[in-house]
């Protein structure tokens, strides 16, 4: 498609004078001719422009006297009009058009065989251009070369070619072509085995057996589901600021599996644009219908979220023309369409179908806005379903125990009262320690006061830990206690260092240990505390974060700064110590950054025996109470679980089975649901949402097929009216997306547009009768796809030769087979199972394989994080790989993917450096390099190394590679080998960038890095990646 | 010119090629191989471009539509947007009626990011810190916060009417970059390579630095949207490789790696004599320069080889990664031939406390932005290089106290779409030049507005590209950056 190639003009022309007499085809005017007057002509020769004296818009008109005297056309005399001379002129003054796009050769071509055939124009010439005319099937050309054709496809080709004058090439030799075919159908290549045993095989039909396999393959699915998210714009993140990922995988999992089904592509458009709809709907069904909550969603702080609903409805009106009308309608958003019969009433009246579906973005918490909108529990399959159960039964038990504690609890409330009061004002001794040594982590200064209490200063880090190592004099020690207090030296007093208005630090973890007894050198073992309290935590930085071992969970205090504030932790048991001047170590570790750490603290100690740690200011003030509030009751059931440790016991162990049942929380997906009370659509007009116009009813564009009065004005009615067999451009639209996808380009150049402006099919009665063949076999994807693939067109070699270089760099008449990059994905996918480290494994959540560090970095909320998967994940199927719209993985956009922010017909194919970058760099490429040397020199079961270096390359490119080919690898290894062998520890440190470490001998290690460089040759070359 | 060579093409021995192909990278390239061997730029010519370029197979337009007035651009782009009010455009009213409820017609019906109700209007504060002082011999007020520019003051053109459609973000830096508000449109750089194509061999056309996160338009801010994605701007790094997959892997050195990318060229060179597919030689010219980048890019990432003089001037410090390095890299870049680089710098989005906030940002990119127009003056290239500041939109006269959640907040400006400015200086612009007023409060535009359209349309004008003939057909229409819209500003141009 990016390959256009212009001929200089006379070029061109000499080439298509040849003689008409060959051609034994007329010219069809409505679909050759006429496509060509309306782009190139009509702004100033049609409707009520008659420049010059010229119009188009009948005969008489065309064949009329121009104001100069003389003819622009002379029926039957190409030579004696002035229209040939003046669209070929090489005077830019002189010739047609003016401005813009030149005729191109093609189209010069028609027009000339059209004049010269009589410039035939039917005096009933449809006022419709042919797009929007139903297709029918029309009869089969006769073709010359009678052995050369396998099926009814050929017919058409071969009449073009012949039209043309290029003959047609010879069949592909049989590995190439299997490996065409192959890829093409499941985006795989064919092993070595296959490619042999096919070579092998002397038998009838085995080349429709060896595609009747690959349509019957999983992996078909996978393959053929890529061109189709590109349209459906699916991905795994809302786009805009805080691209935040969201779960729609079902969705995709749903297109791979009707594909593989071969599900009619009537219900296929059915159940994606309106699946919800249909009476009884099955779980799939509804899940299709994520096909339209794929469009982006602003949920940035400032958005209005009616004016991000209306854009997402133009995302789906525009989304569905592309993908199932090949029409642009976007234009008609603000006014009539400048070249199609599409107006403005036309795109709201199509837009009522889609405007009765809910906000998407809803204000939930303060300042966030999130995405939001339908969306639909997954069924769980049968193993985790019944672990839900059984979990949802034990923690149903647990409860009601729990349940019976309180009311125990409660019951016994008074008597707890006075114990609590009784506890209260029994006096525990506290006694600072002495501090003998205190570090910091990040270079604070100190100094430690009077009364031992240590004052923090200097330059203040981001995060920090302290060390303290000090004695409390006791012989017994039962709990410590950490006062965190305020001082005229800190910002606002403190506690805090980090901010004057908001004096808070985070103590992250709080960590005590000692040396056994006797033991001078050895590390001191840690102290663990069974309990802790605080007088007072910040919501959600309770105390007990500070000794759950979680770095990233902590103790605050906001927003009661300015204070003094105290914890208490609680041993397991009572140390005895020997030696009551044993050091303690502890360590404060505050790891939350920007400054938030502690100002000055002090340690105690005490050998009392706490039965409770002391009671905080918080509950005495509760206990105080006469009523209390919910949470005032939540609050006392906390602390009171701290005077029972079987009720601790108990919370902890509900806690853990709530944490294990989240773990079966059944997945969701985002479905399209239809509100109750149906919205009123109004024209907006410039395509503003502030400024609507007179209301519109749902309708659909008036140029195309009528709406059946029987079928219901909604969603489901309009996806009915899209399958029905009367719709002129969805069937051809499908079929000429699906051979773009085999050939490289459409019959019609543009996929993505069958209007006025699209340059006019290169083989319009084949699009026909395939669009036809298609809707009378069911809509069977598959059948239209095996008898592509089964033609003798699909099946000839890709050599390019003198005259097709020449005359037709673009294949347009297919008188060569297919040849052209891979898409991004297959491109990964062929690599994989080269290498044969491909998982099989289909379906599920997003995968991350590896990635380059530093690409996810947007704005916005707590991004996601990239963990590359360490397991059988990091080989699946590009398919699979996670989608997020602000960063889509690199080495898919290097070779052309979209960001999947909108849809996409068809993707471009550029050839850059950067792609060689990747292919020679890239960790996840390096890594099949491995594989493929690990699994060749594993299989093959001689000790010589050609035939390893031959089974890569056959894996690579299916044909038996050529001795030449070989030397040149052998020789490419052999330098390698030495380079590793001279150097040692390039070997062992090339590899493990590329391989899980294992161990084995020098010898072995710098061979299978050599083979390695080797495959990495193989896995660039052209051909690997070109099919 | 086609057909001379064919007769030639037959007696080539496909291993006379093979063998000579191997000494390609590094010593003579493949394409200058089959030329001498007299057959090969036939087959040639239908990958490579007159002029050498990265996207060597595209259709490209190519086209210089009247002379250029500069050759490149470095454009700069404040994220989240600073506050006009602040730096360029001073306003004594709004200073003297600070504090007092702001005229109903700036609040009703109007679409505000956060605001919520009826707000009071905030003046630049009274402080010597934020106070403006008139600049060289132009006389241009610019802020005390930039004390820098104010020094290259004579060298700008300021646009105090710059205005947009959109008011939040990600559709705002749509708007303003690729000229639509929703995803799918190419950037005006991938414009600007698709118009003019890239004058090294072996860098790309558009080149980004971003400095903090990625903003939230992400990509598609530099995308290419529907031309072909040669075009997309390539982000070079300051951490990790400077372009993604660079470097070669542990273990690999540089001759290993020539000898690779020489056996993967001697065997697509066989294939290319058998298939004869233009795109295989396509393929062979892009992994010389994909070997040739391997060293030709850390070069020019590497900024120790400037000056101490050069590095005090931009306050640039090697190997960390700022706003200031990216300044004096994009020197570097333009230098090169590299046609379009963009800056991006993270931080701007001032709701509350920008009296705070706005003097630490403004630190950042003072003085690196000046010393960039300095440098390039000094060398000569401020006339054909433009440099541009810009960012998604303005900011409120009327101060912010709330945030999202209702909370009080230290004050600060919301989103403004109806003014704000921009300025270009270099390549053609007039110097010490103010273009266009707002009112006396700054809320809108009152003199010489410049839509972003138009704003895209000027840049577009001063490459020598006429917005309204750059299109590219898709789906049917000829798209270009400015939509239908778009006037030149023909008062700014020197």
């Amino acid at each position: 498609m990016l390959n256009m190639v212009h001929f200089p003009l006379t070029l061109g022309l000499a080439f298509f004078l040849v003689p008409f007499a060959a051609l034994s085809e007329e010219v069809d005017f409505e679909k050759q001719v006429k496509p060509i007057l309306t782009r190139k002509c009509a702004e100033c020769h049609g409707g009520k422009q008659r420049e010059g004296g010229l119009r188009f818009n009948d005969r008489h008109d065309a064949l009329s006297e121009l104001d100069s005297g003389g003819f622009a056309i002379v029926a039957g005399a190409p030579a004696d009009g002035s229209l040939l001379s003046r669209v070929t002129s090489q005077d830019e003054s002189d010739r047609m058009p003016p401005e813009g796009e030149r005729l191109s050769p093609a189209e010069i071509e028609v027009i000339q065989r059209w004049i010269a055939e009589g410039a035939k124009w039917p005096d009933q010439s449809s006022a419709k251009h042919w797009a929007y005319i139903a297709p029918k099937r029309p009869p089969l050309p006769a073709a010359a070369e009678n052995n050369w054709l396998h099926n009814e496809i050929d017919h058409f080709v071969a009449r073009r070619a012949a039209d043309i004058g290029l003959p047609h090439s010879a069949e592909e030799s049989s590995a190439r072509l299997i490996r065409r075919v192959s890829l093409a159908l499941t985006g795989i290549p064919p092993t070595v085995e296959q490619v042999k045993s096919y070579l092998a095989d002397s038998s009838e039909g085995k080349f429709e057996r060896f595609v009747d396999a690959c349509l019957a393959s999983p992996r078909y699915g996978e393959r053929w589901a890529q061109p189709w998210l590109d349209l459906a714009r699916y991905a795994d993140s809302n786009g805009f600021q805080a691209d935040q990922l969201r779960a729609s995988w079902a969705y995709r999992d749903w297109v791979i599996q009707s594909i593989n089904r071969d599900q009619p592509f009537d219900q296929f458009t059915v159940e994606q644009l309106a699946g919800d709809l249909i009476p009884n709907a099955t779980m799939d069904q509804k899940i299709a219908t994520g096909f339209h909550r794929t469009v982006t969603c602003n949920v940035e702080a400032g958005v209005h979220p009616e004016e991000n609903r209306i854009n997402q409805i133009f995302d789906r009106v525009n989304t569905t023309g592309a993908a199932f009308l090949g029409t642009t309608l976007e234009c008609c958003q603000c006014h009539n369409h400048k070249y199609d019969p599409f107006t403005q009433d036309d795109y709201y009246r199509f837009f009522a179908f889609f405007n009765n579906t809910p906000l998407e973005v809803k204000l939930t918490s303060g300042v966030s806005y999130d995405f939001y909108g339908p969306s639909m529990e997954l069924q769980l399959d049968k193993k985790t379903a019944l672990r839900r159960k059984t979990l949802e039964d034990r923690l149903a038990d647990l409860n009601r125990l729990k349940a019976d504690q309180k009311q125990a609890a409660r019951g016994k409330l008074k008597q707890l009262k006075s114990k609590l009061n009784a506890e209260i004002k029994k006096s525990v001794t506290w006694q600072p320690l002495a501090v003998v040594e205190f570090q910091t982590a990040s270079g604070e200064t100190h100094e430690i006061l009077a009364d031992q209490s240590i004052l923090v200063g200097g330059s203040l880090p981001g995060t920090t830990s302290y060390s303290v190592k000090g004695h409390s004099g006791l012989p017994r020690i039962t709990a410590f206690r950490l006062e965190v207090l305020t001082h005229e030296a800190l910002p606002g007093t403190g506690p805090g260092r980090g901010d004057v208005k908001r004096p808070n630090f985070i103590l992250s973890e709080f960590q005590a240990s000692m040396k056994k007894r006797g033991d001078k050198t050895g590390t001191p073992d840690s102290l663990l505390f069974v309990n802790t309290i605080a007088d007072f935590s910040q919501k959600n930085w309770e105390i007990e974060k500070a000794i759950d071992g979680d770095q990233k969970t902590g103790w605050a205090i906001g927003p009661k700064f300015f204070e003094d504030h105290w914890a208490v932790f609680q041993l397991d048991h009572p140390v005895s110590l020997p030696d009551p001047e044993t050091e303690i170590h502890f360590q404060l570790d505050q790891n939350y950054g920007r400054g938030r750490t502690i100002g000055r603290f002090r340690l105690l100690a005490t050998s009392d025996d706490v039965a409770t740690l002391g009671v905080p200011d918080e509950i005495k003030e509760i206990l105080a109470l006469g009523k209390t509030t919910k949470a005032q009751n939540k609050k006392l059931d906390a602390f009171l679980e701290t005077l029972d440790p079987e009720s601790a016991q108990l919370s902890k162990q509900i806690a853990q089975l709530q944490k294990e049942l989240a773990k079966t929380q059944p997945p969701t997906t985002l479905v399209m649901q239809e509100m109750d009370q149906q919205r009123e659509t109004f024209k907006l007009i410039r395509g503003n949402y502030l400024d609507p116009g007179k209301k519109v009813p749902p309708g659909v564009p008036s140029i195309l097929h009528p709406f059946d009065e029987q079928l219901p004005r909604n969603r489901l009615g309009l996806a009915q009216w899209m399958v029905d067999p009367a719709n002129p451009l969805i069937a051809r639209v499908a079929v000429n997306r699906w051979w773009a996808n085999f050939f490289g380009r459409g019959l019609m150049a543009s996929g993505e547009d069958f209007g006025t402006q699209s340059e006019p099919a290169s083989h319009p009665e084949l699009l026909d009768w395939l669009a036809v063949e298609l809707m009378e076999n069911g809509w069977s994807r598959k059948h239209v796809h095996k008898l592509i693939v089964m033609s003798a067109t699909f099946r000839q070699s890709s050599k390019l030769n003198q005259a097709s270089r020449n005359r037709d760099p673009d294949n347009r008449w297919i008188t060569r087979g297919p040849r052209f990059r891979m898409p991004a994905e297959m491109i990964r996918d062929n690599g994989l199972a080269i290498s044969g480290l491909l998982s099989a494994k289909m379906g599920g959540p997003p995968i991350m394989p590896f990635q380059p560090p530093n690409i996810w970095r947007t704005v916005g909320r707590n991004g996601p994080k990239w963990q590359a998967a360490q397991d059988d994940d990091r080989f699946r199927r590009g398919v699979y790989v996670v989608w997020r719209r602000a960063a889509p993985y690199p080495s898919f956009v290097t070779f052309d993917a979209p960001d999947r922010a909108a849809c996409v017909i068809e993707r471009p194919r550029t050839n850059t450096p950067l792609q060689a970058l990747a292919l020679l760099n890239d960790q996840a490429f390096l890594e099949m390099a491995a594989g493929l040397a690990v699994s060749v020199s594993r299989q093959v079961d001689s000790d010589e190394l050609r035939p390893q270096i031959r089974q890569a390359m056959q894996r690579c490119v299916a044909r038996i590679p050529e001795q030449e080919e070989i030397d040149v690898l052998f020789e490419l290894y052999q330098s390698e080998l030495k380079r590793f062998q001279e150097t040692p520890g390039t070997a062992k440190k090339f590899l493990n960038g590329c391989l899980s470490p294992q161990q084995q001998s020098q010898e072995m290690e710098n061979h299978l890095a050599a083979l390695t460089m080797v495959c990495n040759v193989l896995l660039n070359l052209d051909e690997t990646i070109n099919y | 010119m086609k057909n001379e060579h064919h007769s030639l093409f037959k007696t080539l021995t496909r291993r006379h090629l093979f063998q000579q192909v191997g000494s390609g990278i590094g010593g003579l390239a493949l394409a200058s191989l089959l030329r001498q061997s007299g057959w090969g730029s036939d087959l040639l010519d239908g990958a490579s471009s007159p002029s050498p370029r990265m996207d060597d197979q595209d259709k490209v337009p190519h086209a210089s539509h009247f002379p250029a007035r500069a050759k490149n651009i470095i454009y700069i782009h404040l994220v989240g947007a600073p506050s006009h009010l602040d730096l360029y455009d001073f306003k004594p009213q709004l200073q003297q009626r600070n504090g007092q409820l702001c005229p109903d017609e700036f609040f009703e019906g109007k679409q505000l990011a956060f605001i919520r109700k009826q707000p009071m209007l905030l003046g630049t504060p009274q402080d010597k810190e934020f106070e403006f002082t008139k600049c060289g011999t132009s006389g241009i007020e610019l802020s005390n916060l930039l004390p820098h520019l104010q020094q290259v003051a004579d060298e700008l053109t300021l646009i105090r009417s710059t205005h947009t459609d959109q008011f939040n973000h990600a559709p705002a830096q749509m708007m303003m970059l690729t000229g639509f508000e929703r995803f799918g449109r190419p950037s005006i750089g991938a414009w600007t390579s698709y118009g003019l194509g890239s004058e090294n061999q072996n860098l790309p056309g558009f080149v980004v630095l971003v400095t903090g996160q990625v903003l939230g338009a992400g990509n598609s801010a530099w995308g290419s949207g529907f031309l072909p994605t040669v075009h997309q701007g390539v982000e070079f790094r300051s951490k990790g490789d400077p372009v993604l997959f660079l470097s070669n892997p542990g273990g690999v050195d540089d001759a290993s790696r020539k000898r690779t990318v020489d056996v993967i060229n001697r065997l697509n060179a066989r294939q290319l004599l058998d298939l004869q597919d233009p795109e295989i030689a396509t393929r062979i010219r892009q992994y010389e320069l994909a070997y040739r980048m391997q060293t030709s890019v850390p070069e020019l990432m590497d900024i120790n080889s400037e000056t101490k003089q050069t590095h005090e001037m931009y306050g640039t410090s090697p190997g960390k990664e700022s706003f200031a390095n990216h300044c004096l890299l994009a020197r570097r870049l333009v230098e090169r031939g590299v046609r379009f680089v963009q800056l991006f710098d993270q931080g701007w989005d001032m709701h509350n406390s920008v009296s705070n906030r706005l003097p630490t940002k403004c630190k950042q990119v003072d003085r690196p932005i000046a010393a960039l127009i300095r440098d390039l003056k000094q060398r000569g290239m401020l006339d054909e290089t433009l440099v541009v500041w810009s960012s998604e939109f303005g900011r409120t006269p009327m101060g912010q106290t709330n945030n999202g959640a209702g909370q009080a907040t230290n004050v600060g400006r919301d989103h403004h779409k109806e003014a704000f400015t921009t300025w270009m200086a270099g390549g053609g612009v007039k110097k010490g030049f103010v273009y266009g007023k707002t009112d006396e409060l700054g809320y809108g535009v009152v003199e010489d507005p410049m839509h972003v359209h138009d704003f895209n349309a000027t840049l577009m004008h001063l490459l020598g590209i006429d917005h309204e003939q750059l299109t590219f057909k898709f789906q049917g229409r000829a798209y270009r950056l400015t939509d239908v819209a778009g006037v030149v500003a023909k008062k700014i141009m020197a």
